[in-house]
Formats: structure tokens, sequence, C-alpha cells
């Protein structure tokens, strides 16, 4: 029997009983709406805790230990000496050193700010970074130029939502984006602090301005090529040689445990905060997700036995028509497949509207989160990301939900006899 | 001459009692006949005799039986439901009292049902619609069986029966609810049928379509007998 001859027998009779399929397919189409649903709304979240902690699964920090006894002997240390060994452990892809600014420094604002007069005084922390990790993040050179240029700087992009959605509405301050802050220019004294209260004796006007917004800077301060901040510390007798920190990139996330162990044998500590943070949240979206879509199968399952109770009353109340298919010539296998191909048109179609209903109702809810919540950082235009393997997965299981539930009336229909079939009334 | 189209040797059939304490029924007892081939056989009965179970054995339908029934040379006994299966398509074409065509499809579509299914039919879609022209019903192959009179149903359902050109016709009261003048339609068609050479089997109660056929028996206390004065082509030798 040919799939095709197959599938027209098989629409005949779904036609004939829409009211049953709406029911069978309706009950597939929820669950696997809220499957489809809860996985692009996982996806989605994922991706949200993604921008909110910008962390890469293959890179680690490395620091030196703060209580290490290597450190009170002075043998733990970060220089050119220990990044070239760090760049030659297996399993290491680049090694990135960073250095923070060892010295005080502020900042003082009195003038106009888009528009508006404002007067703030800041401490400003300072952070090396190779230009190379800034990489395209800098729309204008993030090079040390020396003395008397201008630093340039790039800001955390966390720092700047947080300003538009925290600072500036509370302030009355304008919002801001990327382009009309890049190339923004201010000063700043090196050797100055303002907590601290005190002026070191060469304490110097310079300039910083703004090159771009990186999730590769620091989330607290300001992130300026990595020859300039060692030029600063240089010049005020502050350590030049050894690294706050090296970033290290393993050449894949399987190998980051393995480096991080090799690490610690060089007597050299990991702060994995921030990527533990990050893997911990992902992880609970991660949960999360699963058990929602551990429901959803749940419901997927409800309609299977719902299937299945309509076809075994679709099929009790077909019985003669059966018993004509055998006398036709039908075999029993002929009629089981008859009775599973309704149940997979009954199933795709389940899977089709369920997806679109979890579209919907995706479309429905953002629409809702847009007008109805208070803007936050980090807050999404949209809280799903539908992706290709989701629809497939919901449509497989739809079928697969369709075909399990038919599965018994089907055996049931093929076991048939023909003659009491034929006699029934 | 080659095998008989069916020859039927101490054939029996007995339902389980319904009811602990009650007897079981011997519905068929001890049955011998031989068909033809090209014969038309009329076998009357009284409702309840056993005349559809003894067609639903005819047709591989109903293997619960004792003896032997061999239907155009084969030992139903020794098929399997696949072979049977193929043996209903190819072979045997069946027609009931009350048509069975399949509300889902239109006439053309229930005429063309044997091709859903084994080999299919070769050439069906054209012999589909000749079989209806055939029936008279050539402009309703598009008709749902609901838009259509008892009689057009039944000749439907003869088209069907006729798609994969089957030696053996085996007719369950085919006239029996079809008024009179419809029912001689149908009856002239199986006339037709006949002498194109077919071998017809048709169980009824009604003495107008028995008179159509070579030779009547009757079925009466499960036991097969020559109606009197039926002519008998085999005996008449
Ligand atoms: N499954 C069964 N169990 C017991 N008796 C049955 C069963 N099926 C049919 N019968 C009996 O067989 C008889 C019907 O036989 P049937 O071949 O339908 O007769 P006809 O077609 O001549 O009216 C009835 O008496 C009915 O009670
Ligand atoms: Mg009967």
């Amino acid at each position: 029997m040919r799939a095709s001859k197959l599938f027209k027998l098989a629409r005949s009779n779904l036609v004939r009983e829409l009211g049953a399929l709406a029911v069978s397919s309706g009950g597939v189409a929820l669950g696997i709406g809220c499957l489809v649903f809860f996985l692009a709304l996982g996806a989605g979240l994922q991706g949200v805790v993604n921008e909110v902690f910008p962390v890469s699964t293959r890179e680690v920090e490395v620091v030196v230990p703060s209580m290490a006894i290597g450190n009170l002997l002075g043998e733990a240390r970060l220089d050119d000496a220990v990044v070239a060994r760090l760049r030659k452990v297996p399993g290491v892809a680049a090694a990135y050193p960073k250095m923070s600014l060892r010295i005080p420094a502020v900042t003082r604002y009195n003038g106009l700010f888009f528009g508006r007069e404002i007067h703030m005084g800041l401490e400003v922390v300072g952070v090396g970074l190779m230009p190379e990790l800034v990489g395209e993040d800098a729309r204008l050179p993030f090079q040390d130029r020396g003395d008397g240029a201008p630093i340039p700087i790039v800001v955390s992009r966390r720092l700047l939502e947080i300003y538009n959605k925290v600072f500036a509405p509370q302030r009355g301050l304008p919002r801001l984006t990327d382009s009309m802050l890049i190339g923004f220019q201010f000063p700043i004294e090196l050797g100055r602090s303002y907590i601290a209260g005190k002026t070191m004796p060469n304490a110097q006007e310079a300039a910083l301005q703004l090159v771009g917004f990186s999730d590769r800077a620091t989330l607290a301060g300001a992130s300026m090529p990595l020859t300039a901040v060692m030029r600063i510390n240089r010049r005020y007798g502050a350590d030049a040689d050894n690294y706050s920190s090296v970033l290290l990139r393993a050449q894949n996330a399987d190998q980051v445990p393995e480096v991080a162990a090799s690490v610690r044998r060089m007597g050299l500590e990991i702060d994995d905060s921030e990527r533990n943070r990050a893997l911990q949240i992902g992880a609970a979206v991660e949960l999360v997700t699963l058990a929602l879509g551990i429901l959803a199968g749940l419901i997927t399952g409800l309609a299977a036995v719902n299937t299945m109770q309509a076809f075994y009353a679709s099929v009790r109340e077909r019985t003669r028509e059966i018993g004509v298919l055998r006398a036709v010539g039908a075999t029993r296998g002929d009629v089981a497949g008859v009775v599973l191909a309704e149940a997979a048109v009954t199933g795709l179609a389940g899977g089709v509207v369920g997806v679109l209903l979890a579209r919907l109702a995706a479309a429905l809810l953002d629409r809702v989160a847009s007008n109805g919540l208070p803007d936050f950082p980090f807050k999404p235009s949209t809280f799903f990301r539908f992706q290709g393997w989701h629809v497939a997965l919901g449509i497989l299981v739809a079928l697969a939900a369709a075909l399990i539930g038919a599965f018994f009336p089907a055996r049931a229909a093929a076991r048939l006899d023909p003659a009491k079939a034929l006699t029934e009334s | 001459m080659s095998e008989p189209a069916i020859r039927l040797a101490g054939v029996g059939k007995r339902y389980p009692p319904r009811e602990p304490g009650v007897a079981p029924l011997d519905l068929l007892i001890e049955l011998d006949l031989t068909v033809a081939r090209g014969e038309f056989l009329a076998i009357e009965g009284q409702s309840g005799s056993g005349k559809s179970t003894l067609l639903h054995l005819l047709g591989g339908l109903d293997r619960d039986f004792i003896g032997e029934v061999r239907v155009l040379g084969c030992d139903l006994s020794a098929l399997s439901d696949q072979e049977l299966a193929a043996l209903r398509h190819a072979q045997i074409g069946f027609v009931f009292q009350s048509f069975n065509l399949l509300p889902g499809l239109s006439a053309l579509e229930n005429v063309l049902l044997p091709d859903f299914f084994g080999e299919g039919v070769p050439d069906a879609e054209r012999r589909a619609r000749e079989a209806l022209a055939r029936v008279g019903l050539a402009d309703k192959g598009q008709s749902p069986p609901a838009a259509l009179s008892g009689g057009e149903r039944q000749r439907v359902a003869i088209a069907r029966a006729l798609l994969a050109r089957p030696p053996l016709l085996l007719a369950d009261e085919p006239t029996g609810n079809l008024d009179a003048q419809t029912g001689e339609g149908v009856i002239s068609l199986f006339r037709e049928l006949h002498q194109e050479g077919m071998t017809l089997l048709i169980v009824t109660h009604e003495a107008r379509v028995s008179h159509a056929a070579d030779r009547v028996m009757v079925l009466r206390e499960g036991r097969l007998a020559a109606e009197p004065g039926s002519k008998h082509p085999l005996e008449s030798e």
C-alpha cells in the first residue's frame, strides 16, 4: 500500500470526524505549544544572561593568590616570564595580561553634558587591557599615544546600560547611545584621590577619550591600553612589571578545567567568580527550562492518552467499514496503517498549530512586557528565541505523541475479525 | 476441466454458546457443494439460516470452520492472512445487502477502494470509470454516497466489486434493501455478468433473484438442499 493512497484514505476519514480531530489535535497542540514556548523562553533568557554576564566559557582569569606562601616569599608573580609560561600551558590558545592603574586618579566634570549643566567628581578605577582584546569594539584607535595625548578608554557596555536604565532616569539625565558618546573627552587628574584626600607631589592633568563600549571592559571603571597603564604606573614609581591578572583563553571549553589545574600547579589562582556566576545562572535557566519542558511533555502525554481514546472510539464506530476494507483486500497491516496515517495527520496538525500558538503567546507576552514592565537594565526586546530545532522537535514530538496514542487503537482495528466486523450493525 | 470455482466438503460452522449453560449453535452442518466456473448459483434461506456466515467462509473472512473450503483452486485453510487478503483483492468481489460504501469517499473513490490495497489495480482510474459507466452511473462519480439513491449505491458497490475484474462474485442479499424496480436493475446486471463468464454466488431470500440463477439451493437447519424443481447443470448430464 503506497503512502499517498494511505493518506488519501486517512484524509477522507478525518474530514468526516473533524470534531474528534480537533479534540485530539487540540490537545497535542496545547502540549507542543507549551513545549516550544518554554524552549524558546529558555533560549531567550539564556541570551539575556549571556548579555548580562558576557563571559566566555572558554576563558578564565589568572590572578596571584591573595594568601599564598609563595606570595609572601615574593615568588608568585605575574610578570612577562610567567605570561610566557602561561602561553605554553597545553590547551591555552591565548593569554592577555591586564594591569590595574596603581595610582589614584580622579575626574572632575563641570560643564554642559548633553544640554545639562553638571558638576561631578569621581574616582577613576583604571585597568589596562591589550588592544587585541577590545578589537572591533573600539571605534577610534585604542592605542597609547604617550604623555600629553588623551588616553583612549573603553567602557563596559553594562555600565552604559545601567546608566541609561537606572542612573539617567533617576537624575533626569539624558539617555545616551554609543554614537553620542564616542569621541567624548573629559579631564583626569593622575595622582590625586578625593577619598584618601591626598594629592601626590607629581600629580598631573591629563584627558581621557571614550573610544568605544566593550564587554571586555571592566565593569567598574575605565579600561585603558595596557601600555598606557604601564607607562603611568612606572612614572609614579608604582609596580609596572607585574600584571594584576591574565585572561587565558582555552582552545575549547572542555579544556578549561585542565588549563585551570595547570595554572594552579604553577602556584597561581583562578578567579572564576564571574564565570561561575554566569555558569550557575545559565544552569539555573537550563534547569527551569528543563522542568517546564517536562511539564509540557506531560501535557503532551495527556494529549496522547486523549488521542488514544478518540481513536478507540473512532475505530469502534467504523468497525463495519474496517470489515469492508478487509473484504476488498486490505490486510491487517493495511488497516493499522490507515489508522496510524490518520494519527500522523492529527499529530502534524497539532504540532503545526502548537508552534503557531507558542509564537502567538510569545508575541503577546513580549508586547505585555514592553508596554507593562518598567524599563530595566538589559530589558530585552523579546524574551524568546525560537530556534529551528525547537520547531522541529515540537513537530516531531507531536507526531510521536499521536502515533503512540493511536498505536493500541490501530492494533485493535487490525485485530478485528472481518466477518464479525461486517455483521456489526 | 480446471477445478471448480468453489468446492465445499464436510464444512461445518459452530458458534460457541453466548452464555454458559446453553448449547452451542451448529449453524452449518456437513456442507458439500460444488460451484462450476461460470455458474450462477443462488442460495435461498430464511433470515438467520447462516447465509452470510457461509459467504464469509467462502471469502476467507471467517477462518473458524471445520471441513474443506476450496475457492478458485485454493484450500482456504492453508492460506495465511496475507494470502487470503490477496485472494479477496484479486479474485473475489463482494456485494453486501447494505452496500457498505465509505461515506467519506466519492462514488468514484469508493469504486477505486481495492486500488488502495495490495499491489493496487492496474489502470485503476480508467477501469473505475468504465465500471461506473457499466452500472449506468458514469455521471455520478463525484457524488458522495449520501447523495445517491439506494439503487445507485448498490450499483456503485457492484462497480467496486468489479474493479479488479475478479472471476468470482459473492453477493449477500444484494436486493434486500432495494424496491422491486431498482432490484430488477441490479438483477439484470448480475445476469449480464454471468453471461460474460463470471461465477456468481448470490444468497437471498427473494425468489426474483433466484429466477435469474442457473441453479437454486436452499439453506435450512444448517444443511444445503437443491430446491425442488430447480435445474441442476451438473446432475442433468
Ligand atoms: N458470534 C456469534 N456467536 C453466536 N451466534 C452467532 C454469532 N454470529 C452469528 N450468530 C448466529 O448466526 C445466525 C446468523 O447467521 P447469518 O449467517 O447472519 O444468517 P443470515 O445471513 O442467513 O441471516 C444467527 O442465528 C446468529 O444468532
Ligand atoms: Mg445475512
